[in-house]
């Protein structure tokens, strides 16, 4: 028995699905970027540095935004009774205050395969690249923060984790309460509690 | 071989009768003998095993409908890369060049020069008509499975055509059949 070989656990990029060294030669090396850096970071050092300088960009747009946004269209529109505010996080970044709520949905990919995506962390205070390292351990499995579709940081995890999920976030961040997550069931939210 | 392959070309799918299966675990544990020691928890015989036929001669053995296997024809049963990303010392293994890596990604064919170059590997023993582990300069992991048109000494003797066969690689539609159900 004790030549018996232990399988490898490969771990394959949740955005082309191929071995992370192999990510430069997909069909969009651009997409796995995000992924790459936050677990793969040895696999590509010019990444990192190539983020670093963007990030520095983006933390300057953000802060242009609020400042645009808060004086017109926002508040208006929307019918919050809510008194916006900023909250400063512990990361030390100002952000607007935005409806406090944890988002996740399952979606398809490629007919069979399926990602879990969970949005609105940040708003609790959590930093998202943490997160996602904790998710991909706890369910085995990839995970990533990615630009979603409103240009804000979601966090993908492979495969259908959405049963088990609610438990751990509540767990492992208690300032998160059950009571604000929602699932998105065939287009319609739905509390999770 | 795989690079269109969908469930629309999977004709039928059979569990196979006990004597089938012996004589498929035979033949795997016969060409692979690393897969030996672990072959019961990969193909355990409680788990039946299911033969799926599929356009161009092709069969994928599968168990709890995760394919595990692929044959042509009367040929020999090759792993997928899945699963020989697990085992990856199963299989007598060649290297191609940093260059060819594209190519064989877009299922190419594996052209002698791409592993005769510094970047490439052979080991002399590999036969022609033999099934190889196809792995690239640089890289830790198989990126595709060949069937050998040459043997590795022709390869480096004649240095010129298609050396190696590719039948299945990442990214092509066997690849991303993880399961079939
Ligand atoms: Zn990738």
């Amino acid at each position: 028995m004790a030549d018996k070989p232990q399988p490898v656990r490969v771990v394959y990029c949740p955005v082309c699905s191929m071995p992370p060294e192999y990510c430069e030669f997909g069909p969009d090396f651009e997409k796995c970027k995000p992924w790459l850096i936050q677990n793969f970071p040895d696999l590509y050092p010019d990444l990192l540095k190539e983020t670093n300088e963007r990030d520095a960009d983006k933390v300057a747009d953000k802060l242009q935004v609020t400042g645009i946004s808060s004086g017109s269209s926002d508040g208006a529109a929307t019918s919050a009774p809510k008194q916006e505010e900023v909250k400063r996080l512990p990361g030390g970044k100002i952000k607007k205050k935005e409806k406090q709520e944890v988002v996740i949905e399952k979606v398809i990919r490629n007919k069979r395969k399926c990602i879990t995506t969970v949005k609105g962390l940040e708003l609790f205070g959590v930093k998202l690249s943490d997160a996602s390292k904790k998710l991909g351990k706890k369910f085995a499995t990839g995970a990533s923060v990615v630009k979603g579709p409103t240009e804000k940081d979601q966090i993908d995890v492979q495969g259908d984790i959405s049963y088990d999920i609610v438990e751990f976030i509540t767990d492992t961040w208690p300032d998160v309460p059950e009571s604000a997550i929602y699932f998105i069931e065939d287009g319609k939210k739905v509390p999770a509690a | 071989m795989f690079k269109k392959f969908s469930f629309e070309d999977v004709s039928a799918q059979n569990q196979v009768k006990a004597s089938v299966q012996r004589k498929i675990r035979q033949s795997i544990a016969e060409e692979y003998p690393g897969l030996e020691p672990v072959l019961d928890d990969i193909l355990p015989k409680k788990s039946p095993l299911i033969v799926a036929k599929c356009q161009n001669h092709l069969n994928l053995v599968l168990v709890n409908n995760v394919p595990l296997f692929f044959s042509v024809r009367d040929g020999p049963y090759m792993p997928t890369l899945r699963l020989l990303h697990q085992y990856p010392n199963i299989m007598k293994k060649l290297q191609v060049d940093r260059g060819a890596i594209r190519f064989v990604l877009s299922g190419a064919n594996i052209m002698c020069p791409g592993l005769t170059s510094p970047g490439g590997a052979l080991d002399e023993e590999v036969e022609a008509e033999s099934p190889v582990a196809v792995m690239a300069e640089g890289k830790q992991h198989a990126l595709a499975i060949g069937f050998t048109k040459m043997s590795a000494k022709d390869i480096k003797a004649i240095n010129k055509g298609i050396g190696v066969d590719n039948l299945h690689y990442l990214n092509d539609g066997l690849w991303k059949m993880e399961r079939l159900d």
